[in-house]
């Protein structure tokens, strides 16, 4: 049966089924190590030609390991060659694991000098000073496409300069998996939180828990702060100061870590503080878990890897409802900064202007992980976005539209209602929410306890980056 | 006088003459490697001190000027006393188990025996593996699904075990089945400790063997003439003469363990609950990843002088005990 | 030795040795295991199951070489592995070539402030990577050496060198006096006093530094990973998080057979050279 992950990967790769996530793997090491810029790396006609063409630039770009590879393929031996060629310019593209970007990127700055285009996992805004403003080339995109999805621009726009300091590229939304035998099998729903809580206990009961990370890892990260805005303990209000010991704030952050106690000691097991980014996807995929939060690199693993029993019971579902809303985070929001002492600068901006105008290809080839950043991007807006994902021939069938409404409705950058500021980003990087609430669940900690030191740390941290006026 | 005088070749002249003379030729020698340190540590240490007393962010390596700021904020924070306090436990615990076993190993590795060379082999395994691969290895040991620890346990028999005891002696109060070993944070301590000892104790062996062959026979001679064996040998003998050799086996011990950087960041993150971060991961944490420049580097530095007293101490009251 | 003692002796050794070379073990088995074997939480991990979770005896078509053919076909471990060597060979010969006069001196000629000295320099081994890459970063690109192995090869003697000498002081001090005096007499300058009596002599001592200083280079990853960053350049110790850990994925056959491999030629080459490396050690520590 062939599918559209077949049809991803190269064609001149047989790909049996068997060996779908060997190849799919290989992909990734190929790419890693294309990645690497050294033409000797490219086993087919590539920069091989450019070698004997007069050049008018250069362009070099650093990025991730995509959690899909076969992007990652497409992107390095496709998209760069053909813009390469129509801009008469040399592409070189670099990919690194994401838990390195910030120490490459904070090398570059001290080396001033390294890449031109250097793209983060998440808003970098504490490089913001040594990036260029690119308010004009986003203006000329907004020009064309519309206004760019307001989870990009919360987390690029700095209200203070009034400027734009990197240019969002791709978010990925965090939709809920969820077995659905599972589900039916106790009876639960997944439907508001308080709906979670019932199924905890059942779903553990049968053997299969349920999979809320408190580690300190990204989806937990994502999970907790989602967590956060549905029961109201906002970290941050609309002006980026800290709120989360005051009023509302305190009482709806204090629910929250009742419920994440609750659901762990009544439904979840240990293993949830041990996670790295991989591992709710590896007990997913192993059949243990019955429900994760994360992105669909879930279900394209599941898919990939031939194991149909477990992909088509997979389904997807926006983030449970909370007493003040429904709102879940970004997963991963794709911003490309400008180095100010990239040496290539106009290039980088082409680049990015075009790479935008042309998103939809690089939708498609993500298998939907890369939303645009600018919804436009992809003519008909969600509307279109939804029919695409629709077609998606995965089972369940349409199982990938609830991407379109979570996309639409239910995501928003961290630090919502407020910016993503260096102030989120160093409490993110440093885990002190999946702190916050290992503590209260593992019992060494009150509700109330644990929310007064957090304040008090995020005050220390708000202070700190008020100083160097950055928020 | 004369005589010799004539016989010895005539002196040389010029710089020959001057690299004679201890005053030049030691300098001389000592030179290159002076001046490569000061250029290529130097120079950044000094940026990296400057860099602590400043709010520098991002990887810029300039700031505002905010004096001891970051050395006095990074005290009042509880997971900087944490990690400082773990980076203490760590080094204290894995050298006991280090020394401990290394004593006793080494004491019949000395002897011949069939098959020594393979064990010699094994032993030397971990230290010649490249840290982060082995502690990947030990990732997927302690795996919070897969972990083979957990499953060897299992089928023994011996996992509910293993948690009763630890919950009753309240190392590990509510702890499950299967034991979390990354994911309870006095299980992540007792995870890092032993991968730490794991690495170090081949080089400690090495070591203590090292220390065993230079105890002259004479010595051994002595103790039998003298009719000391068993436990007076061990005590009056082969602890003191092992002394000093057991103490540099234990500095650099100390050194690799209370600087190591990457067995912590691998295996634990510095989770759970930031509870396993040491001064290394938690200083890379807020410098780099939070990027709060600024305070990494006074995180960083607070490690130094500690090691610096310890190497101190350590290497003169070896030599003390040494020349007595 | 007797029955009894022979008896104690593999008594006490055999469970030191089953335990610290069980992740090797353990990794051995892992690197030939099939994806959906290794995915199944139940299936025991020291054999190699079918679907069912059954271990056969022909047990060999129930594992796979592929993973490990894998990390040498398609990715850059064996350029990786080449790039180590390269660098550490390189910074094992800075090393002997600053050192070795350095430690000399300390011990011989610089009379008492000697064994200060030698200990300062000791302390700037202290010195965490994770403090200094980044103002390395800047020296390295100022001198044109980003991404290149060349960067390393500077950076690494850095923390070597102060090991070395520090070593090598102490190794000096056990060789006699009386072997350069008569070279003296015999009317050789100091220099080459050092050069052809001195330098023969010490080669446990030479062979401690070698073993120490390829070991430090091996280990060493925070520059390996930062100066360097394209893949076909990079050592093991940064190529391998790197390319065999995607984010969400983890390839553990191939990172178990990463491990395994360079670590039993290392293992050997020790092993072999461990009764000189004794030999150094002994004369150099503490004296």
């Amino acid at each position: 049966m062939t599918d559209t992950a077949d049809e991803l990967v190269s064609p001149s790769s047989a790909l049996t089924r068997e060996d779908l996530l060997k190849r799919g793997a290989a992909a990734a090491f190929a790419v890693g190590m294309f990645g690497g810029l050294s033409e000797k790396a490219f086993g087919f006609a590539g920069p091989h030609r450019y070698t004997h063409r007069q050049l008018a630039g250069e362009l070099r770009i650093m990025t991730w390991a995509h959690f899909v590879p076969a992007y990652d393929q497409w992107l390095d031996n496709v998209y760069v060659k053909q813009w390469g060629e129509q801009n008469d310019v040399d592409v070189k593209v670099d990919h690194i694991n994401n838990a390195f970007l910030y120490s490459t990127g904070a090398s570059q700055v001290a080396a001033q000098s390294g890449h031109d285009l250097f793209w983060f996992i998440s808003p970098p805004s504490t490089f913001q000073r040594q990036a260029i403003p690119v308010t004009d080339i986003v203006q000329e995109v907004s020009r064309k496409l519309g206004r760019m999805a307001k989870v990009a621009r919360k987390s690029t726009y700095n209200p203070r300069t009034k400027q734009f300091y990197g240019f969002p590229d791709d978010y990925a939304p965090d939709p809920v998996h969820y077995r659905k035998s599972f589900i039916e099998e106790v009876g639960g729903s997944l439907r508001t939180w308080e709906d979670v809580r019932r199924a905890a206990p059942k779903l553990k009961a049968i053997g299969h828990p349920m999979g809320l990370g408190m580690s300190n890892e990204i989806d937990s990260n994502m999970l907790l702060t989602s967590l956060l805005y549905c029961y109201g303990g906002f970290i941050q209000n609309e002006e980026n100061k800290i709120v989360i010991g005051q009023g509302k704030n305190r009482t709806g952050a204090i629910e929250a870590l009742q419920l994440m106690r609750d659901i762990f000691r009544n439904g979840m097991t240990d293993e949830v503080f041990a996670w790295t980014a991989a591992s709710n996807n590896q007990a997913f995929v192993a059949g243990r878990l019955s429900v994760a939060l994360n992105a669909i690199s879930i279900t394209r693993t599941a898919e990939n890897s031939g194991n149909t029993a477990l992909s088509d019971d997979t389904w997807l579902a926006s983030i449970p409802r909370g007493p003040v809303m429904r709102m879940g985070n970004e997963h991963v929001m794709g911003v490309y900064l400008i180095w100010k002492f990239a040496q290539n600068k106009e290039n980088a901006k082409k680049f990015l202007v075009d790479t935008m105008l042309g998103y939809r290809e690089h939708f498609i080839r993500s298998q939907y992980y890369n939303f645009p950043a600018w919804t436009g991007a992809i003519q008909g807006g969600f509307k279109t976005i939804r029919q695409m994902t629709a077609q998606d021939t995965h089972k369940p069938k349409g199982k990938y539209t609830i991407l379109t409404t979570i996309a639409e409705k239910y995501t928003t950058n961290p630090g919502f209602p407020g910016n993503t500021t260096p102030v989120m980003d160093e409490i993110f990087n440093t885990y002190l929410i999946p702190q916050m609430f290992a503590e209260v669940a593992q019992g060494k900690s009150t509700p109330a306890e644990a929310v007064r030191a957090f304040d008090r740390k995020a005050q220390a941290i708000y202070r700190k980056w008020r100083n160097r006026g950055l928020v | 006088m004369e005589a010799h005088a004539a016989q010895a070749k005539p002196r040389p002249r010029g710089w020959r003459h001057a690299l004679e003379s201890r005053r030049v030729l030691a300098p001389a020698l000592i030179a290159p490697a002076v001046v490569f340190i000061a250029l290529v540590v130097g120079v950044p240490l000094g940026w990296a001190i400057y860099l602590s007393l400043t709010d520098a962010i991002g990887g810029s390596l300039t700031g505002d000027w905010v004096g001891f700021h970051n050395f006095t904020s990074a005290w009042e924070d509880d997971n900087f006393r944490r990690a400082l306090r773990n980076t203490l436990i760590f080094t204290f615990a894995s050298q006991v188990l280090v020394v401990t076993g290394a004593a006793i190993l080494s004491a019949f590795l000395v002897r011949d025996f069939r098959g020594k060379w393979i064990v010699r082999f094994l032993v030397i395994l971990p230290w010649a593996a490249p840290v982060v691969l082995s502690t990947i290895a030990w990732l997927w040991i302690f795996d919070s699904l897969y972990s083979v620890a957990n499953w060897t346990l299992a089928k023994l028999h011996l996992d509910n075990a293993l948690v009763w005891v630890l919950d009753t002696v309240g190392l590990e109060e509510g702890a499950q089945v299967p034991l979390q070993w990354l994911g309870r944070p006095n299980m992540a301590l007792v995870a890092v400790t032993i991968v730490h000892a794991w690495r170090i104790l081949p080089f400690a062996v090495v070591i203590f063997i090292a220390g065993r062959a230079s105890i002259p026979n004479e010595v051994e001679d002595a103790a039998k003439i003298d009719g000391a064996t068993g436990i007076k040998k061990l005590l009056h003998v082969d602890i003191p003469l092992q002394a000093p050799i057991a103490l540099v086996a234990v500095l650099f011990g100390i050194v690799f363990t209370a600087g190591d950087f990457a067995v912590v960041y691998i295996l634990t993150r510095g989770g759970p609950f930031n509870a396993s971060h040491v001064l290394p991961t938690w200083a890379y944490a807020i410098g780099i990843d939070g990027g709060a420049l600024g305070e990494g580097a006074a995180i960083s530095l607070y490690l130094f002088p500690l090691l610096v007293a310890v190497s101190v101490a350590m290497l003169f009251f070896a030599r003390r005990v040494q020349v007595s | 030795m007797t029955k009894r003692q022979t008896f104690f002796t593999y008594l006490v050794v055999g469970p030191f040795a089953i335990v610290l070379a069980f992740p090797f073990y353990f990794a051995l088995v892992t690197m030939f295991k099939t994806d959906l074997d290794l995915a199944n939480a139940q299936h025991s991990p020291f054999l190699y199951n079918d679907l069912e979770g059954n271990f056969h005896w022909d047990f060999w078509n129930y594992a796979t070489t592929g993973e490990v053919t894998f990390l040498f076909t398609d990715t850059n471990f064996p350029t990786w592995i080449v790039n180590t060597v390269l660098v550490a060979a390189a910074v094992v010969g800075i090393t002997l070539l600053l050192a070795l006069p350095a430690g000399y001196a300390l011990a011989r000629l610089a009379g008492g402030w000697g064994q200060s000295a030698g200990v300062a320099i000791f302390l700037v081994y202290l010195l965490p990577p994770t403090l200094l890459f980044l103002p390395l970063s800047r020296l390295i690109t100022n001198l044109d050496l980003k991404d290149s192995l060349w960067s390393l090869i500077l950076v690494y003697p850095s923390f070597t060198i102060p090991f070395a000498t520090w070593l090598l002081m102490g190794f000096f001090k056990t060789i006699p006096h009386e072997l350069e005096e008569a070279a003296l007499v015999d009317g050789c300058s100091r220099l080459s006093a050092l050069v052809r009596i001195i330098f023969p002599v010490s080669l446990p001592g030479i062979l401690t530094v070698v073993i120490f200083a390829f070991s430090l280079c091996v280990n060493e990853f925070i520059y390996a990973f930062t100066f360097v960053s394209s893949s076909e350049q990079r050592t093991i110790s940064a190529g391998i998080p790197n390319d065999l850990i995607r984010g969400d994925v983890f390839y553990w056959q191939s990172l178990m057979a990463a491990t395994v491999i360079p670590a039993i030629p290392l293992a050997l080459l020790y092993n072999a050279f461990l009764d000189r490396f004794i030999k150094g050690f002994t004369g150099g520590a503490f004296r």
